[in-house]
């Protein structure tokens, strides 16, 4: 019983048929071979997984394929390698996740200021950096 | 290698996925559907056990009976994971839940050096406390995973491991193989911290059934196994006495350790890893008279126990460190001052508990601490903050750790299988590059900078020419992984020694040298302060403000040694304050999702302050020491100590990780009614 979606990945068109309990995560890493966003829990927790839909973060392991039917998905091969380099990082498996929900707070109307930032990306799980880097290079993006 | 292990293009490759007992212990019976058992399976155990340690091998797939919940007991493939999935859940086992089994003891290790009893005779004061330290999971943050492949003899093994070269001779041995028809190969690994230096069943399931079905096999874990079928660690119970005069010096300590490490041993640590580690940690970077510990590894049914950043020194750490600041407290001396009086003050030195003691200078780390928190200024602050009625308290830890172990060391532990030796390969290809291989493997330490400026250096390169290629068994010379802090002590220590024979051969096109080293345990060593505000309503804990000086012999990348620290102490703060794999009484796991699980997240780590101090140990090559555990082992006892400082005023003592809100008022509770009923016996 497969359902016959459309949608738009990083720019580009996608249409086929997936089954109804397929992730978002999975059509695009299995299916479209984006494999640069990483599953880390698939239960919604640590963030790895995170895209924009429509510009807003979303938890690619929680959202179906089919909810994203007709939307805008950018994935961190849409965005630039810039936002937070992978140097920021040391195993660098929860980059892509930080980097779309970044995406996502800079494009928010009024931009949030520097000193929210870590409560703003308490969505996303690093265990590797203490989070310093990845604070202070957005940080410099942000109002005090 | 570009990309982690999921990311890997395997067509034509087969899903697994597990059938695993929901029973800490039963008998299993009857399995109906289409899954391969033990017996199908047909694999070996790994053989485990040297000097001491009893063999206990973590089997394959379950074998008569399932001791934790989550242990395999089936496997099941389709082309798809879903489909595999499926498949799993349709399969019956039929379980007869049995009582728990007695414990068993697998390893003991006992210290007894210096005049303890008469020390404790006659000591002043005498203090006795039990410390607990929580069960807890290293949790990288990607899960496990391996890629099987068995084509023309030989099968190739991609595995998101720390341990490439163990993990060829474990599952050598366990399907009878010749270590040369497997070539074990290690794409980008999204963490480590212990967890992945583990040969582990799934990975030999994977192997036999690709040698079998001739078709590539993958397994990717999902966190619900990662949390309660990887590897744990750190279940100990210590209970420590200590002897001490009216000054705060102390005379000698006596403690009692109990590692639960759950229900088997692992390879190719063995179940010896915690005791091991931790007996010799105890009051290490402090002076004694006398010396005696036993510590002791007995099973339980919950996941086995393995390698988690900073292993048994954490426990060690964290009940010496408490211990310091209850004698403090007891005394009415400040907790920096005792620290003072009992430091260690000649280095080398070779501790009670047979630490042999490279280099450091244990004072100038507490003077570094004292000058840089301006330590003084923020005992005023904290006398403020409680005068307003705030719960504000100052945590310090003094510790050494050990790093760079060797074969010796791994000998008298018991531990066979783990060669203690690190290798460079050097070759100078046709084109005039150096290719520098190494027994070590990236994972997500970042080494390759460092490895490639000293080999500039040494050489007199221009930058540029220099490739590092790790991770592939087939090419690199044979060592023992990336763990114990090996990467700046024995790897360097290699590379230097390789480098050393290919310029003899002016590095002609063609060279190709390996030099292997069997390094010695150098030390490491670190002061820490913490500071922590505990919420008066909530009692939730929060770090304000962390300080690590740090002394990792001399500094080969600085920007490296700063982010172990900074990481460290982030894991370590989380290992105090949220992580704990908690059972129920019944051996059901009750920690088996990330909203169970907790760990930092970016609101919960301040900037963390790093000083560092250098004393370049005499023994390694580059006089440079290991800095990846020291951030963890540090903030056990400083985050700690300052828990349990803001909340001393209440009369609470904690005394059980993680110092989370519920223990804390707990603790209070407990302070609260001993009062209540000490002013009822003398009101009566």
């Amino acid at each position: 019983m497969n359902v016959e979606i459309s949608l738009a990945v990083n720019g580009r068109e996608w249409a086929g048929e997936v089954e109804p309990r397929l992730t978002l995560a999975d059509l695009l890493r299995d299916h479209l071979a984006l494999t640069g966003t990483h599953l880390g829990c698939e239960h919604g927790v640590c963030g790895a997984c995170t895209v924009l839909l429509d510009g807003q973060a979303a938890r690619s392991c929680l959202t179906l394929a089919v909810q994203a039917d007709g939307r805008q998905v950018t994935t961190v091969e849409g965005l630039s390698e810039d936002l937070l380099p992978r140097e920021l990082f040391q195993c660098g498996f929860c980059r892509s996740g930080f980097v779309c929900s970044a995406e996502a707070l800079l494009r928010r109307e009024p931009l949030p200021r520097a000193v929210e930032l870590p409560e703003l990306l308490a969505g996303n799980i690093c265990r590797c950096t203490g989070y310093e880097p990845i604070l202070d290079a957005l940080s410099a993006r942000l109002p005090g | 290698m570009p990309g982690y292990l999921a990311d890997l293009r395997a067509p034509g490759a087969l899903e697994l996925a597990f059938v695993r007992s929901p029973f800490a212990h039963a008998l299993i019976g009857k399995i109906s559907g289409p899954a391969v058992t033990a017996t199908e399976l047909g694999v070996g155990d790994l053989r485990l056990g040297g000097h001491g340690v009893a063999p206990w091998p973590w089997p394959a797939l379950a074998r008569g009976e399932a001791r934790f919940v989550g242990e395999a007991v089936a496997v099941v493939w389709a082309e798809t994971r879903a489909e595999a999935e499926d498949l799993a859940e349709s399969v019956e086992v039929e379980f007869e839940p049995l009582e728990p089994e007695a414990p068993r003891r697998l390893f003991e290790r006992t210290i007894d050096a210096g005049a303890v009893d008469v020390c404790f005779q006659r000591a002043e004061h005498v203090l006795e406390r039990t410390f607990s330290c929580a069960r807890q999971t290293p949790l990288p943050l990607e899960t496990r995973g391996v890629l099987a492949h068995f084509e023309a003899g030989r099968l190739t093994l991609w595995s998101s491991t720390q341990i490439p070269h163990i993990l060829r001779r474990g599952v050598a041995q366990a399907l009878e193989l010749e270590e040369t028809a497997i070539r074990v190969l290690v794409p980008e690994v999204g963490g480590g911290f212990g967890l992945k230096a583990h040969v582990f069943p799934e990975e030999l399931v994977a192997a036999q059934l690709a040698r079998r079905l001739g078709r590539p096999v993958r397994w990717i874990e999902d966190r619900r196994e990662n949390l309660l079928a990887s590897v744990h660690a750190h279940d100990n119970e210590v209970l420590m006495r200590a002897a001490f005069g009216a000054d705060g010096r102390v005379l000698a300590v006596e403690a009692d350790l109990r590692c639960d490490v759950g229900a088997y041993s692992v390879y190719p640590f063995s179940a010896s890893l915690e005791p091991a580690t931790a007996a010799s940690a105890i009051f290490a970077a402090y002076d004694l008279q006398g010396l005696r510990v036993s510590a002791r590894a007995v099973t339980s049914h919950r996941c086995p126990v393995g390698a988690y950043r900073g292993v048994g020194t954490n426990t060690a750490v964290y009940a010496t460190e408490r211990m310091l600041d209850l004698i403090a407290g007891h005394l009415g001396l400040d907790p920096l001052e005792v620290r003072r009086r009992n430091a260690l003050r000649h280095l080398p030195c070779t501790t009670l508990g047979g630490r042999e003691l490279d280099s450091g200078d244990y004072l100038e780390l507490l003077r570094r601490v004292e000058s840089v928190s301006g330590y003084e200024a923020l005992r005023r602050e904290q006398a403020e903050a409680r005068r307003q009625g705030k719960l504000f308290g100052i945590g310090l830890a003094l510790f050494n750790e050990h790093s760079g172990t060797g074969q010796s060391e791994y000998r008298s532990r018991g531990i066979e299988e783990v060669s203690g030796l690190d290798a460079c390969r050097v070759r100078v290809t046709a084109e005039g590059r150096i290719v520098i291989h190494t027994s070590s493997v990236e994972i997500g330490q970042n080494h390759a900078p460092a490895y490639r400026r000293l080999t500039e250096r040494m050489l007199g390169l221009e930058p540029g020419r220099v490739d590092i290629h790790e991770g592939d068994t087939d090419v690199c010379p044979p060592g023992t992984g990336a763990f114990v802090s090996r990467g700046a002590v024995g790897v360097l220590d290699a590379i230097a020694g390789a480098l050393r024979l290919a310029g003899k051969q002016d590095l002609a096109p063609g060279t190709d040298v390996t030099c292997s080293i069997d390094p010695k345990q150098v030390f490491p060593s670190g002061a820490h302060l913490a500071v922590v505000e505990v919420d008066a309503v909530t009692f939730v804990p929060r770090l304000k403000r962390y300080l690590a000086v740090e002394d990792c012999g001399n500094v080969i990348d600085q920007r490296t040694v700063s982010e172990q620290i900074r990481g460290g102490v982030a894991m370590g703060a989380g290992k105090v304050l949220l992580e704990e794999s908690a059972y129920g009484e019944d051996g059901q796991p009750l920690a088996a999702t990330l909203l169970d699980y907790l760990v930092p997240v970016a609101a919960d780590i301040p900037r963390i302050e790093i000083e560092h101090l250098v004393s370049p140990s005499p023994i390694s090559a580059q006089g440079s020491k290991g800095v990846g555990e020291a951030g963890t082992i540090g903030a056990f006892g400083a985050v700690a100590n300052a828990v349990a400082d803001a909340v001393a005023p209440l009369g609470a003592e904690l005394l059980e990780l993680p110092y989370g809100p519920q223990r804390i008022f707990a603790a209070i509770q407990l302070a609260t009614t001993s009062k209540q009923k000490k002013g009822r016996r003398l009101g009566g």
